[in-house]
This record gives C-alpha cells, sequence and structure tokens, in this order.
C-alpha cells in the first residue's frame, strides 16, 4: 500500500507545484501556459547546476531561479509588452523547450540528456516520526523534502491569497481591473508578484522532477505536467485546496496507469482521464452545476441567518 | 464600439490611415494599397529582422564559421530539386494548419489544438488506408483524405460547441483536447494499428497505390503541396469575397455587433472552427499519405504549435501564410544542412522559434488594442 501511495505522491507533487502556479496568475485572470516552459528550464538548470558544484542547496536555489527567470520574462511580455499571454506562454515553452536542447547538443554534446556520474542527493525525508503521521505517512518516507514543502504550501498559498495585502491585491486585479485600479491597487505589480511566484513554484516543481528521483534531465522530460498543472488548478476552481484536491486525483491517475501498464486497461487510456476529466468540470462549471449547488448552499446559510435574526 | 467591420484584406482590424500630414488629400489607390500592406507587413518583418540577428548573435558564439551556418540554414534549401521538394514537403501541413487557423482568429475562436486534429487526422487517414487496401489509388487517397477532414472537424467541433452553448473558454479545451488526442493516437499505433514486425509505436505501411504522387521534377515533393497551395486562394476567396467570409470576419471582430446586425455568430464560430480543424486533419493524411506513408507517434516536430505562429506571424491573411509557412519551412529544413556542414546545433531553430513568437505576440496585441480592445483569453 505505501508503495503505491508513495508513487501517487511522486505523480501528484510535480502537478500539484504547477497547479499552484498557475493559480496564482489564475487569481490574477492571466491564463498561464508557460508553467511547462519554466519547469522545463528549472530541471536542466538544476541537473547542470548541480553537476557542476556538486551541491543540493546550489541546484535548487539554481533551479528556483531559473524557473522565477522565465516567469520573469513571461511577465516582462504580457505586462510590459502586453502579449497575448497564450501566445506568449507558449513561446515560452517553445523556448525552454530550444534552449535546453541546445544547451545539451552543444555544451554537452548528446542531444539525449544529461546524465552525470555523480549527483548529490536531493534531502530526503525520513524517521519514526512519520509514523505519526496517518496514511502518508509511511509514503513520506524517503521523499524529497520538496514534497513536503509542496503540502505545506497549500495552506501557505492560502494563506497568502486570502489573508494578506498582496494576496488581496492579486485577486482584485482578476476580479475587476477598475475597481482594483480606483482602490489604489497597483494591477501591474500585483499581476507581475504572481507571474514571478509562479516561476518560484514552477521552479520548485522542475527541481523535484530532475532531482528528487531520477538525478538527470530529459528533453522535453516535463511531458506535459505542467499543462496538467493548468487542467488541475482549472478542475480545482483556482483554488489552494482544490488544486491539491485534483493534482491528488491526477495523481492517483497516473500511478494507477503505471501500475496497469500491460494490464486490462491501456496505459494511454488512463493517463487521458486527467485531462478528460478538466474538460468535463470546466463544462460543467460553466453549465452553473457548481454555482447551483454553492448557492443552494449559501440560501440555506443564509436562511438560517435569517432565521435566527428573526428569532 | 460601432467600429464596422474593416472591409481591408490586408489584416485584422487594419482601417485605411488618413493621408499624413501636408499629403494630399486624394491619393492614387495603388499607392495607399501598397501603404496599406507596408503597414501590416512591417512590424512580422521586423520581429524575423530582429530574430534572425539575435540567432546571428547566438552562431557567432558557438561557431568558427558562422557565415556558412547561416548561409546553410537558407541557401540549401534550394541547392538541389531534392532539397527544395523537402522543402515543399515540409510547408504543406504547416500551411494547412496555418490556413485553418486564420480561419478560426478570424472568427474570434483561439484554436489551440491544431497539434491534436493534426494527428487525428493523420491516424484516421492511416487507419483507412490500411482497412481498404483493395481500392484503387486515387480513390483511396480521396478517401483516406476525407477520413483526415472527418475526423479533424470533428475535434474542433467539441471546443467549439462548448464555446457556443455555455461559454467554455476554448483555449484550455483546445490545449486539452490536443493531449488527448495524442493519448488516443498513441494507444491506437500501440495496440489495434501497430506493426508487429517494426520497432517502436509506429503503424503498418500503407498499401503503395496510396501515396501520394510526386511533383514532377522535384522527387521528394508530393502534391501534397500543390493541394495546399491550391487552398490559398481559395482561401482568400472564401474569407474576403464571399458574404459567409464577411460575416465570419464580422462575428470575430465584434460578436454582439455582429449578431445585431444580423450575423448568426454562433453558427459562424462553429463553422470557422470545422473548418479549422477539417484543415488539420487534411494536414495529418497528406503528411501521412505523402511523407510517412504510415502513422508514427510523435511524427509531428509541433506542426501545430508552429502553425499558430506562421498564422500569426502572417497577420492571419492566406496569401501571408503560405510565405510565412515556406520561410518557417526553409528554417525548419535548413537547420539540418546546417547541423551536418557545421558544428551548431539544429535545436537553434526551436530556440529561434520561440524567441520569434515571443517578439512577434508584443506587437500582434499593441495592434489589436490600438484597433480594438478585445480580451484574448480571460
Amino acid at each position: 500500500m505505501s508503495g503505491f501511495t508513495s508513487a501517487v505522491l511522486i505523480q501528484t507533487v510535480p502537478v500539484l507545484l504547477a497547479a499552484l502556479a498557475a493559480m496564482f496568475t489564475q487569481q490574477a485572470r492571466i491564463l498561464n501556459v508557460a508553467v511547462e516552459g519554466m519547469m522545463l528550464m528549472a530541471a536542466f538548470v538544476a541537473i547542470a547546476v548541480g553537476q557542476i558544484t556538486g551541491s543540493v542547496g546550489i541546484a535548487v536555489l539554481a533551479a528556483v531561479g531559473a524557473g522565477v527567470l522565465m516567469s520573469l520574462l513571461f511577465g516582462i511580455f504580457t505586462l510590459r509588452l502586453n502579449a497575448n499571454p497564450l501566445v506568449a506562454g507558449l513561446g515560452i515553452n517553445l523556448l525552454a523547450g530550444g534552449v535546453t536542447v541546445f544547451l545539451l547538443e552543444r555544451v554537452y554534446e548528446n542531444p539525449g540528456g544529461l546524465r552525470p556520474d555523480r549527483f548529490p542527493e536531493l534531502w530526503s525525508v525520513s524517521g519514526d516520526w512519520l509514523r505519526a503521521i496517518p496514511f502518508i505517512g509511511p509514503a513520506l518516507d524517503g521523499q524529497s523534502v520538496i514534497v513536503l514543502l509542496a503540502f505545506a504550501l497549500v495552506p501557505l498559498s492560502w494563506l497568502l491569497l486570502y489573508r494578506t495585502p498582496i494576496g488581496y491585491a492579486m485577486r482584485a486585479s482578476g476580479e475587476d481591473e477598475n475597481a482594483a485600479r480606483a482602490a489604489g491597487i497597483s494591477v501591474p505589480r500585483a499581476r507581475m508578484t504572481a507571474v514571478l511566484l509562479s516561476g518560484l513554484l514552477g521552479g520548485l516543481a522542475g527541481a523535484q522532477l530532475s532531482m528528487a528521483a531520477l538525478h538527470f534531465f530529459l528533453p522535453d522530460m516535463t511531458s506535459g505536467r505542467g499543462f496538467l498543472g493548468l487542467a488541475a488548478m482549472l478542475f480545482g476552481g483556482a483554488t489552494p485546496a482544490g488544486s491539491l484536491g485534483a493534482s491528488t486525483l491526477f495523481g492517483v491517475a497516473g500511478a494507477a496507469g503505471d501500475r496497469l501498464q500491460g494490464g486490462a486497461i491501456p496505459n494511454q487510456l488512463v493517463l487521458a482521464v486527467p485531462y478528460i476529466a478538466a474538460i468535463l468540470a470546466l463544462t460543467a462549471s460553466r453549465m452553473g452545476l457548481f454555482r447551483k449547488i454553492r448557492t443552494a448552499r449559501e440560501n440555506r446559510t443564509a436562511r438560517k441567518a435569517a432565521g435566527t435574526v428573526a428569532a | 464600439m460601432t467600429t464596422t467591420p474593416t472591409t481591408s484584406t490586408t489584416g485584422p482590424g487594419i482601417t485605411p490611415e488618413a493621408p499624413g500630414p501636408g499629403g494630399p488629400a486624394e491619393q492614387s489607390a495603388s499607392a495607399r494599397k501598397i501603404r496599406e500592406i507596408w503597414a501590416s507587413v512591417r512590424k512580422p518583418l521586423f520581429s524575423v529582422a530582429l530574430t534572425l540577428v539575435l540567432g546571428f548573435g547566438v552562431v557567432l558564439l558557438v561557431s568558427d564559421q558562422p557565415l556558412h551556418a547561416y548561409e546553410q540554414l537558407f541557401v540549401a534549401n534550394f541547392s538541389t530539386p531534392a532539397n527544395f521538394g523537402n522543402l515543399l514537403m515540409r510547408s504543406a501541413p504547416l500551411l494547412l494548419i496555418a490556413l485553418g487557423i486564420v480561419f478560426s482568429f478570424r472568427a474570434g475562436v483561439f484554436n489551440v489544438g491544431g497539434e491534436g486534429q493534426l494527428y487525428v487526422g493523420a491516424v484516421s487517414a492511416a487507419a483507412t488506408g490500411l482497412a481498404l487496401p483493395g481500392l484503387p489509388g486515387p480513390l483511396l487517397i480521396v478517401t483516406c483524405m476525407a477520413a483526415g477532414i472527418v475526423a479533424g472537424a470533428l475535434l474542433a467541433w467539441i471546443p467549439a460547441v462548448l464555446k457556443v452553448t455555455w461559454g467554455v473558454d476554448e483555449v484550455v479545451i483546445t490545449l486539452m483536447l490536443n493531449f488527448i488526442a495524442i493519448l488516443f493516437t498513441s494507444y491506437l499505433v500501440a495496440n489495434p494499428l501497430r506493426d508487429p514486425e517494426a520497432y517502436g509505436a509506429t503503424s503498418r505501411m500503407l498499401p503503395e497505390q496510396s501515396w501520394l504522387p510526386a511533383i514532377p521534377g522535384l522527387p521528394t515533393g508530393n502534391i501534397g503541396f500543390v493541394i495546399a497551395l491550391l487552398l490559398v486562394p481559395a482561401a482568400w476567396l472564401l474569407l474576403f469575397r464571399t458574404v459567409w467570409g464577411a460575416d465570419l470576419r464580422a462575428a470575430g471582430t465584434n460578436l454582439r455587433f455582429a449578431e445585431t446586425v444580423g450575423v448568426r455568430g454562433r453558427r459562424e464560430i462553429i463553422l470557422s472552427m470545422l473548418l479549422s480543424g477539417a484543415l488539420a486533419g487534411l494536414a495529418g493524411a497528406v503528411y501521412v499519405l505523402g511523407t510517412g506513408h504510415r502513422f508514427e507517434q510523435n511524427f509531428s516536430p509541433e506542426f501545430g504549435l508552429i502553425a499558430l505562429t506562421v498564422a500569426l506571424l502572417a497577420r492571419l491573411h492566406p496569401v501571408g501564410v503560405l510565405l510565412t509557412s515556406l520561410f518557417y519551412a526553409a528554417m525548419l529544413n535548413g537547420a539540418a544542412y546546417m547541423q551536418i556542414a557545421t558544428n551548431v546545433p539544429r535545436s537553434l531553430v526551436s530556440l529561434l522559434t520561440g524567441l520569434l513568437v515571443l517578439l512577434m505576440t508584443v506587437e500582434v496585441r499593441r495592434r489589436r488594442r490600438r484597433g480594438r480592445s478585445k480580451e484574448v483569453s480571460a
């Protein structure tokens, strides 16, 4: 069981980090398809820097830095130069793919990938105290710290988004740009902050991808996980908890797909489930299904509140 | 906003400029036309030039023979008939997908699903060709192409219907459908369509009578390019010289206004997406019948994404799309010659593509902002 749970964790965490990355920009109303490119670049930089320096800390920092730099590029083009976020995001992805392969071919003379002979081990968590955590505790044993960090980031990003001024500014910029401006919020700054946060999270996702278990970089090794994160974020209604739930669902589907490989259900079809789920969820939310449920609940609480006032 | 849909043929939202200060009030029509064309191609040309200059900078850094590398990138395409045929072969899918994207974008739908539509078109054409090995050549070719067209159109129909019925964002849906289509076709080619004797996931070879004939004099080029080429004037006529084309552009310019004056915007959106998907599906069929002769997993070097660039760079104009897709195919092919002749890796071109996309978007939006403030993706 713990084997399967740990497989789920491994599949979930990059998607979750990508989803949180896309969530911040989505809250500021920027569709962030560039997460994929940020992750890819970070994954490459993590391995390249880790090989040169032999230091995990520097490698992780460099990966996050690479993610942030890519997001800065994305932010400059979309916010300062008024590029369409969708096309600019696809451009960032193309650029990341091109730059990484170019460097593999030119610097490492191996377009197939970058596999250092020796690579520093990413800090992992282990110990008896893990047994105290129900269900996922045993599965966490031996996982990288980024996994723990990712789960810690779910409540943290909730706090940041809903309980801090910068979070208010971001959400206001997404909700109604003009109203936010009238309220004295610097919309470009709020949006840029969201974009840079997405780079930070995307960088972490990339570092986890290449450093945690594999210690190597392959061209296009993100293989759509950034987009999957985007799907998870949309599926989860652009909230931290929703993103966590959807990413976990996708992680279970992915891990089950790996396990079922060669089994009754073809792997490729299982892998397609998250994307199908995202389409269905988006359609359902647009049809107003979720809104109906929410308003029904709100009406109930409102009636209850009205009832207590009347009484 | 009550801007009337422009009748200009040079690009979206371009209104004929007033004569400059001191200029004569009445200008000859052709001079104005030239000015208009220049105004619409100036910025794409500038971003292409800037990209090439930046690319040359990169080549200077990594190569001891930079001029030779750049020469290979562009000139080698025309050095032999075989190379030129390869160039045409490579540009056919780009041209077809980009033409389709022009229609969807002109109707105000952001179809990012070219890649997925290409894949389902290719796999349907391959499956049809394998299922009907007894048919005579021309009939089989037409049937395979029809299968590709239908499959591509069907895949594009989904986001179109979701958009007009419930307002679901077509960008996200087409992005997701790309992954679904690629995974689904890779399932098909790994299982029912798989060639048991081949290494890797490829389908069996298609019967030889289904292979597209070569263009006379160009052994490596096939008539797929001719088909694509013929569709350029057809697309132009459809877009700029028919009522339907005018309605479609009106729906894309200002949907609410168009619907007020009697354009059935929803219908135009769905039809434009069907056409867009059909052309991408045809591109897949042309690739399978003309180039691969079988369906291979990962056959496309992201044709769908590059075609998006092509369409935008061409200012959503069919003739521009022809020129731009030839330019892009030249870059993609030239990269291989460059890698053989010098020590500059071919991935330089993917790097430049990313750069070009970024540089190009800058002014695409600026023009849009000036013309009309249209929310492209929320």
